[in-house]
């Protein structure tokens, strides 16, 4: 994990290309000219962006310590403008990168430097709501939660739920494979996906999938969800709706002991019992969230579990129950069953506002993103405190309990000298933890450019290998997105050389700060 | 169970086959030769590389060698209280690499998901011999290419799959089967509606005039529930829903050819020349549709092509000639698959003209 590019990757910037770069500012004005004069042939007046006030909101996405300038920003209105953009871009040999709504955590749509960025913004139209069939068509720039939104009167909903649903899109979702507090019970975006249109690097339209519950030949859709833009670019998606729960229900319950948490958390699974969402959060995450959003979290406790039951009313009741024996039977501390509607979503808004609750704790955070098999949880919370103490960052732990997806927020400052490396690094030993323990480096933020080199370590050589054969099938010249979530083998050299190996590092015995 | 781990003498098989250029028919249990055509090559077969990997309940993961015979796969989860929620057939010797590889789901497969929706690794020998691994044990992971489910439903044309990891479910407390008297044959009309209303619905199928539908959950919902929906108790609703699974229902008991057709469930009944509404088997509620039929591929193919679904032939030893047993892929979507194939398997030695045989001949 870096926080800054690394080495091998470091551009001079071209918006700003200081003093020894006056000659390559000059090529890039002239290729930016270029460009948009080709380009403005294919798209209406206004479409392109290339002034560095109109480039500079798209220089990063939501991982911010990562900026590059596009040459220029393209915003295309109708289905064919982008597919003559990408023909443009493909005979050319541009680098397209597309972009949703930003929202994104490790650089997926950061820009590259010499392409063209493909903003969907515009594509925001759900194009059909089909309730008696139970699905949406949407296009790629809806934003997750206008689709529920919309199906909500009709008693449907979309059920991926990522925390940024109110802004994040449902391209950047199909890109990302994106999770959500609900995952557990109802799945990823793999799963609720019917059908995407992409447009391929040949500007080809094709549709993967259908209403029907699979397609002749491979399982391309499979494959598109969570390749992060590298395939092909989505401009159309049909979810699927499911039926609201008539009744959901919340059970708080707090321990002294995050090991205690954990065990109920599998002791929950064993009784047989699937909750719609199942969060944990110790003890610095639940007195951040509690200040934040006074929720009444019994903030002396060590660890906090939010356990969410949805269904028909009959199964509810029987399930908290179940849990609240569950529960009992595991040294809980405080347990409290919310009474009201009012009180389930004053009990959900403190862990979903826990991140920026956080982040008030600091003057950064640095949000981690790894999964972990349930059972390792006290091991890693107990090598994640070591950690802490060894880098002298304290970290605050949000946890997706149900499915063993962890969020670390480590908090910094980047202010002070030495101390947003400590904390790449950090990042980074936390990352390779996750993969000793079995698990991996990324749960639902995707790889970007934030978590390539971790890639090194939790993938061989060969399978890497075969990742990029099946980017050359999709983009044999390696336009889409280029340099993303799949490292070099040279980049694992170097990584390997300077790094680690399967979470050891050289000289152990040394401090590393 | 047995344990045994046969990944070496495998990998071996496979460089062998590199070697001299080798066509491989991967089998395990032998049990779906209805599927696909089968080539003359040399057989590997995975049926000795068997055994549970890792289990540990309460993950809701489990890991098996793709040898494991299905059966005693579902037997070991029951003991647990668990099962693979997507229902996969057994279909007496069947491995859950042959499930997997052939993308078989049960009638579960529309509320609860299909085979590779519950797929969360898979390892696997590509057509240079590597053994490789993608994804892995963990319920939420988007660490590279999601290759691994991308090798379901592949029919092994993408590798020889060694090892799986796998989402397990608990076992509902309860279940029942009701049954309802159609004025309509093969009328899904009610169980399209039903898809939208928030019921415990865990199977849906049409035979006929006679509807069936499962209901799973807690004791005191499946009661509700069924209260709700009415109808009759079937008594051996099991036994019904295995039948449809294994494909040994008297519906399939018939001399012609059976096609299965994957279609978005609310298309109204589909005409192909010849075929009487006694022909119709409807599961999925209505998203899965057998079809006994003696017309010709084609025709089966663009009555499926015109609702936006597609067919596949499942009984393969059944229909003679060159007819694709799967509905052909065209244009972009064609060259592409056969790249994505070639990435896999450059030299096109795994189980060729088995599943698309244009994938093979492009």
């Amino acid at each position: 994990m870096s926080l800054q590019p690394a080495q091998s990757d470091s551009q001079p910037d071209s918006t700003d290309a200081g003093s020894n770069g006056s000659s390559q500012a000059r090529a890039i004005a002239h290729k930016r000219e270029r460009y948009s004069s080709a380009l403005g042939q294919l798209l209406p007046i206004g479409c392109i962006l290339n002034t560095p006030e109109q480039l500079k909101p798209y220089e990063s996405d939501g991982l911010t310590v990562f900026k590059k300038s596009p040459l220029l920003v393209v915003l295309p209105e109708t289905i064919e403008q982008i597919q003559a953009v990408i023909k443009w871009a493909s005979s050319e040999m541009v680098p397209v990168v597309a972009r949703g709504a930003g929202t994104g955590l490790s650089g997926g749509a950061l820009p590259h430097e010499d392409g063209i960025l493909l903003g969907l913004a515009k594509f925001n139209q759900i194009l059909e709501l089909n309730v008696e069939k139970g699905f949406a068509r949407v296009q790629p720039g809806v934003r997750n939660l206008a689709i529920s939104d919309a199906a909500r009167s009709h008693g449907l909903y979309y059920a991926p739920d990522p925390s940024s649903q109110i802004a994040c899109t449902i391209g950047g979702n199909v890109a990302e494979n994106s999770g959500g507090v609900h995952c557990l019970k109802y799945g990823l975006t793999v799963h609720n996906v019917l059908a995407v249109t992409v447009v391929t690097i040949d500007g080809e339209l094709l549709q993967i999938g259908s209403n029907a519950l699979d397609s002749a030949g491979y399982d391309l859709l499979a494959l598109l969800n969570g390749s992060e833009g590298m395939l092909a670019v989505v401009v159309e998606v049909i979810v699927k709706l499911l039926p609201t729960p008539p009744c959901a229900k919340l059970v708080m319950a707090a321990f002294n002991s995050v090991e205690d948490a954990g065990n109920a958390v599998g002791q929950v699974i064993a009784a047989g019992i699937i909750p719609a969402g199942l969060e944990l959060m110790d003890k610095p995450a639940m007195q951040a969230a509690e200040a934040f959003a006074q929720c009444g979290y019994p903030v002396d406790s060590a660890a906090l579990l939010l356990c969410e039951l949805d269904g028909l009313e009959e199964e509810v009741s029987a399930q908290i129950d179940g849990v609240t024996t569950v529960f009992k039977s595991c040294n809980v501390s405080e347990l409290r069953v919310a009474e009201s509607e009012e009180e389930r979503l004053l009990l959900w808004k403190g862990r979903k506002s826990a991140f920026p609750a956080v982040g008030r704790l600091a003057p950064d955070y640095y949000c981690i993103d790894g999964t972990i098999p349930r059972g390792q949880l006290p091991y890693v919370l107990r090598r994640m405190e070591q950690l802490s103490a060894e880098y002298q960052l304290p970290i605050a732990n949000v946890f997706h309990a149900g499915d063993g997806n962890l969020h670390p927020l480590i908090l910094f400052d980047a202010n002070v000298p030495g101390e947003t490396q400590r904390t790449e690094e950090l990042g980074s030993r936390i990352l390779l933890l996750c993969v000793e323990v079995g698990g991996t480096v990324t749960g639902e933020h995707g790889v970007g450019v934030e978590k390539i080199n971790e890639m090194c370590v939790q993938f061989d050589e060969a399978s890497l290998q075969q990742f990029h054969a099946i980017k050359v099938a999709f983009d044999p010249d390696s336009l889409l997105n280029p340099g993303k979530a799949v490292p070099t083998l040279q980049r694992c050299a170097e990584f390997g050389a300077m790094h680690v190996h399967r979470g050891e590092l050289p000289f152990p015995e040394l401090e590393r700060f | 169970m047995q344990n045994q781990d046969q990944t070496d003498e495998l990998v071996a098989q496979v460089n062998q086959a590199i070697e001299t250029k080798t066509a491989i028919n991967i089998t395990g249990g032998g049990s779906k030769a209805f599927l696909g055509r089968s080539q003359d090559a040399q057989v590997l077969n995975t049926s000795a590389h068997v055994g549970v990997v890792n289990y540990e309940p309460t993950e809701l993961v489990v890991t098996v060698r793709t040898g494991t015979p299905m059966g005693e796969l579902n037997e070991l989860l029951r003991q647990n209280g668990q099962a693979l929620p997507f229902e996969p057939p057994v279909l007496e010797t069947g491995t859950i690499g042959g499930v997997l590889a052939c993308g078989l789901s049960g009638p579960a497969r529309p509320f609860a998901g299909s085979a590779r929706d519950y797929v969360l690794g898979m390892r696997v020998i590509n057509g240079q011999g590597q053994a490789l691994r993608f994804g892995g044990e963990v319920m939420k992971n988007v660490a590279g290419y999601d290759a691994a489910r991308l090798h379901v439903g592949a029919f092994g044309s993408l590798g020889v799959l060694l090892e799986t990891s796998m989402k397990v479910l608990p076992l509902p407390e309860a279940q029942v089967t009701l049954k309802h008297e159609l004025s309509k044959p093969n009328d899904n009309t009610a169980l399209v509606k039903m898809m939208r209303q928030p019921l415990p619905l865990s199977a849906a199928a049409i035979i006929n005039r006679s509807q069936y539908i499962r209901l799973s959950g807690s004791d005191s919902a499946v009661r509700a529930a069924a209260k709700t929906c009415g109808g009759e108790v079937v008594p051996e609703g099991e036994a019904f829903w295995q039948s449809i699974r294994e494909i040994n229902h008297s519906f399939f008991n018939d001399n012609r050819p059976l096609w299965r057709l994957s279609v978005p469930e609310f298309c109204p009944a589909i005409s192909i020349d010849g075929s009487t509404e006694s022909d119709w088997l409807l599961d999925w509620a209505g998203a899965q549709r057998f079809l006994k039929t003696d017309a010709d591929a084609a025709s089966i193919y663009a009555a499926a092509a015109s609702v936006a679904g597609h067919a596949t032939c499942y009984s393969a030893n059944r229909v003679a000639g060159n007819a694709s047993l799967f509905q052909p892929l065209e244009g972009a979507m064609m060259s592409l698959q056969a790249r994505l194939r070639d990435s896999f398997d450059a030299h096109r030695l795994f189980n060729p003209g088995r599943f698309h045989p244009e994938l093979d001949n492009n």
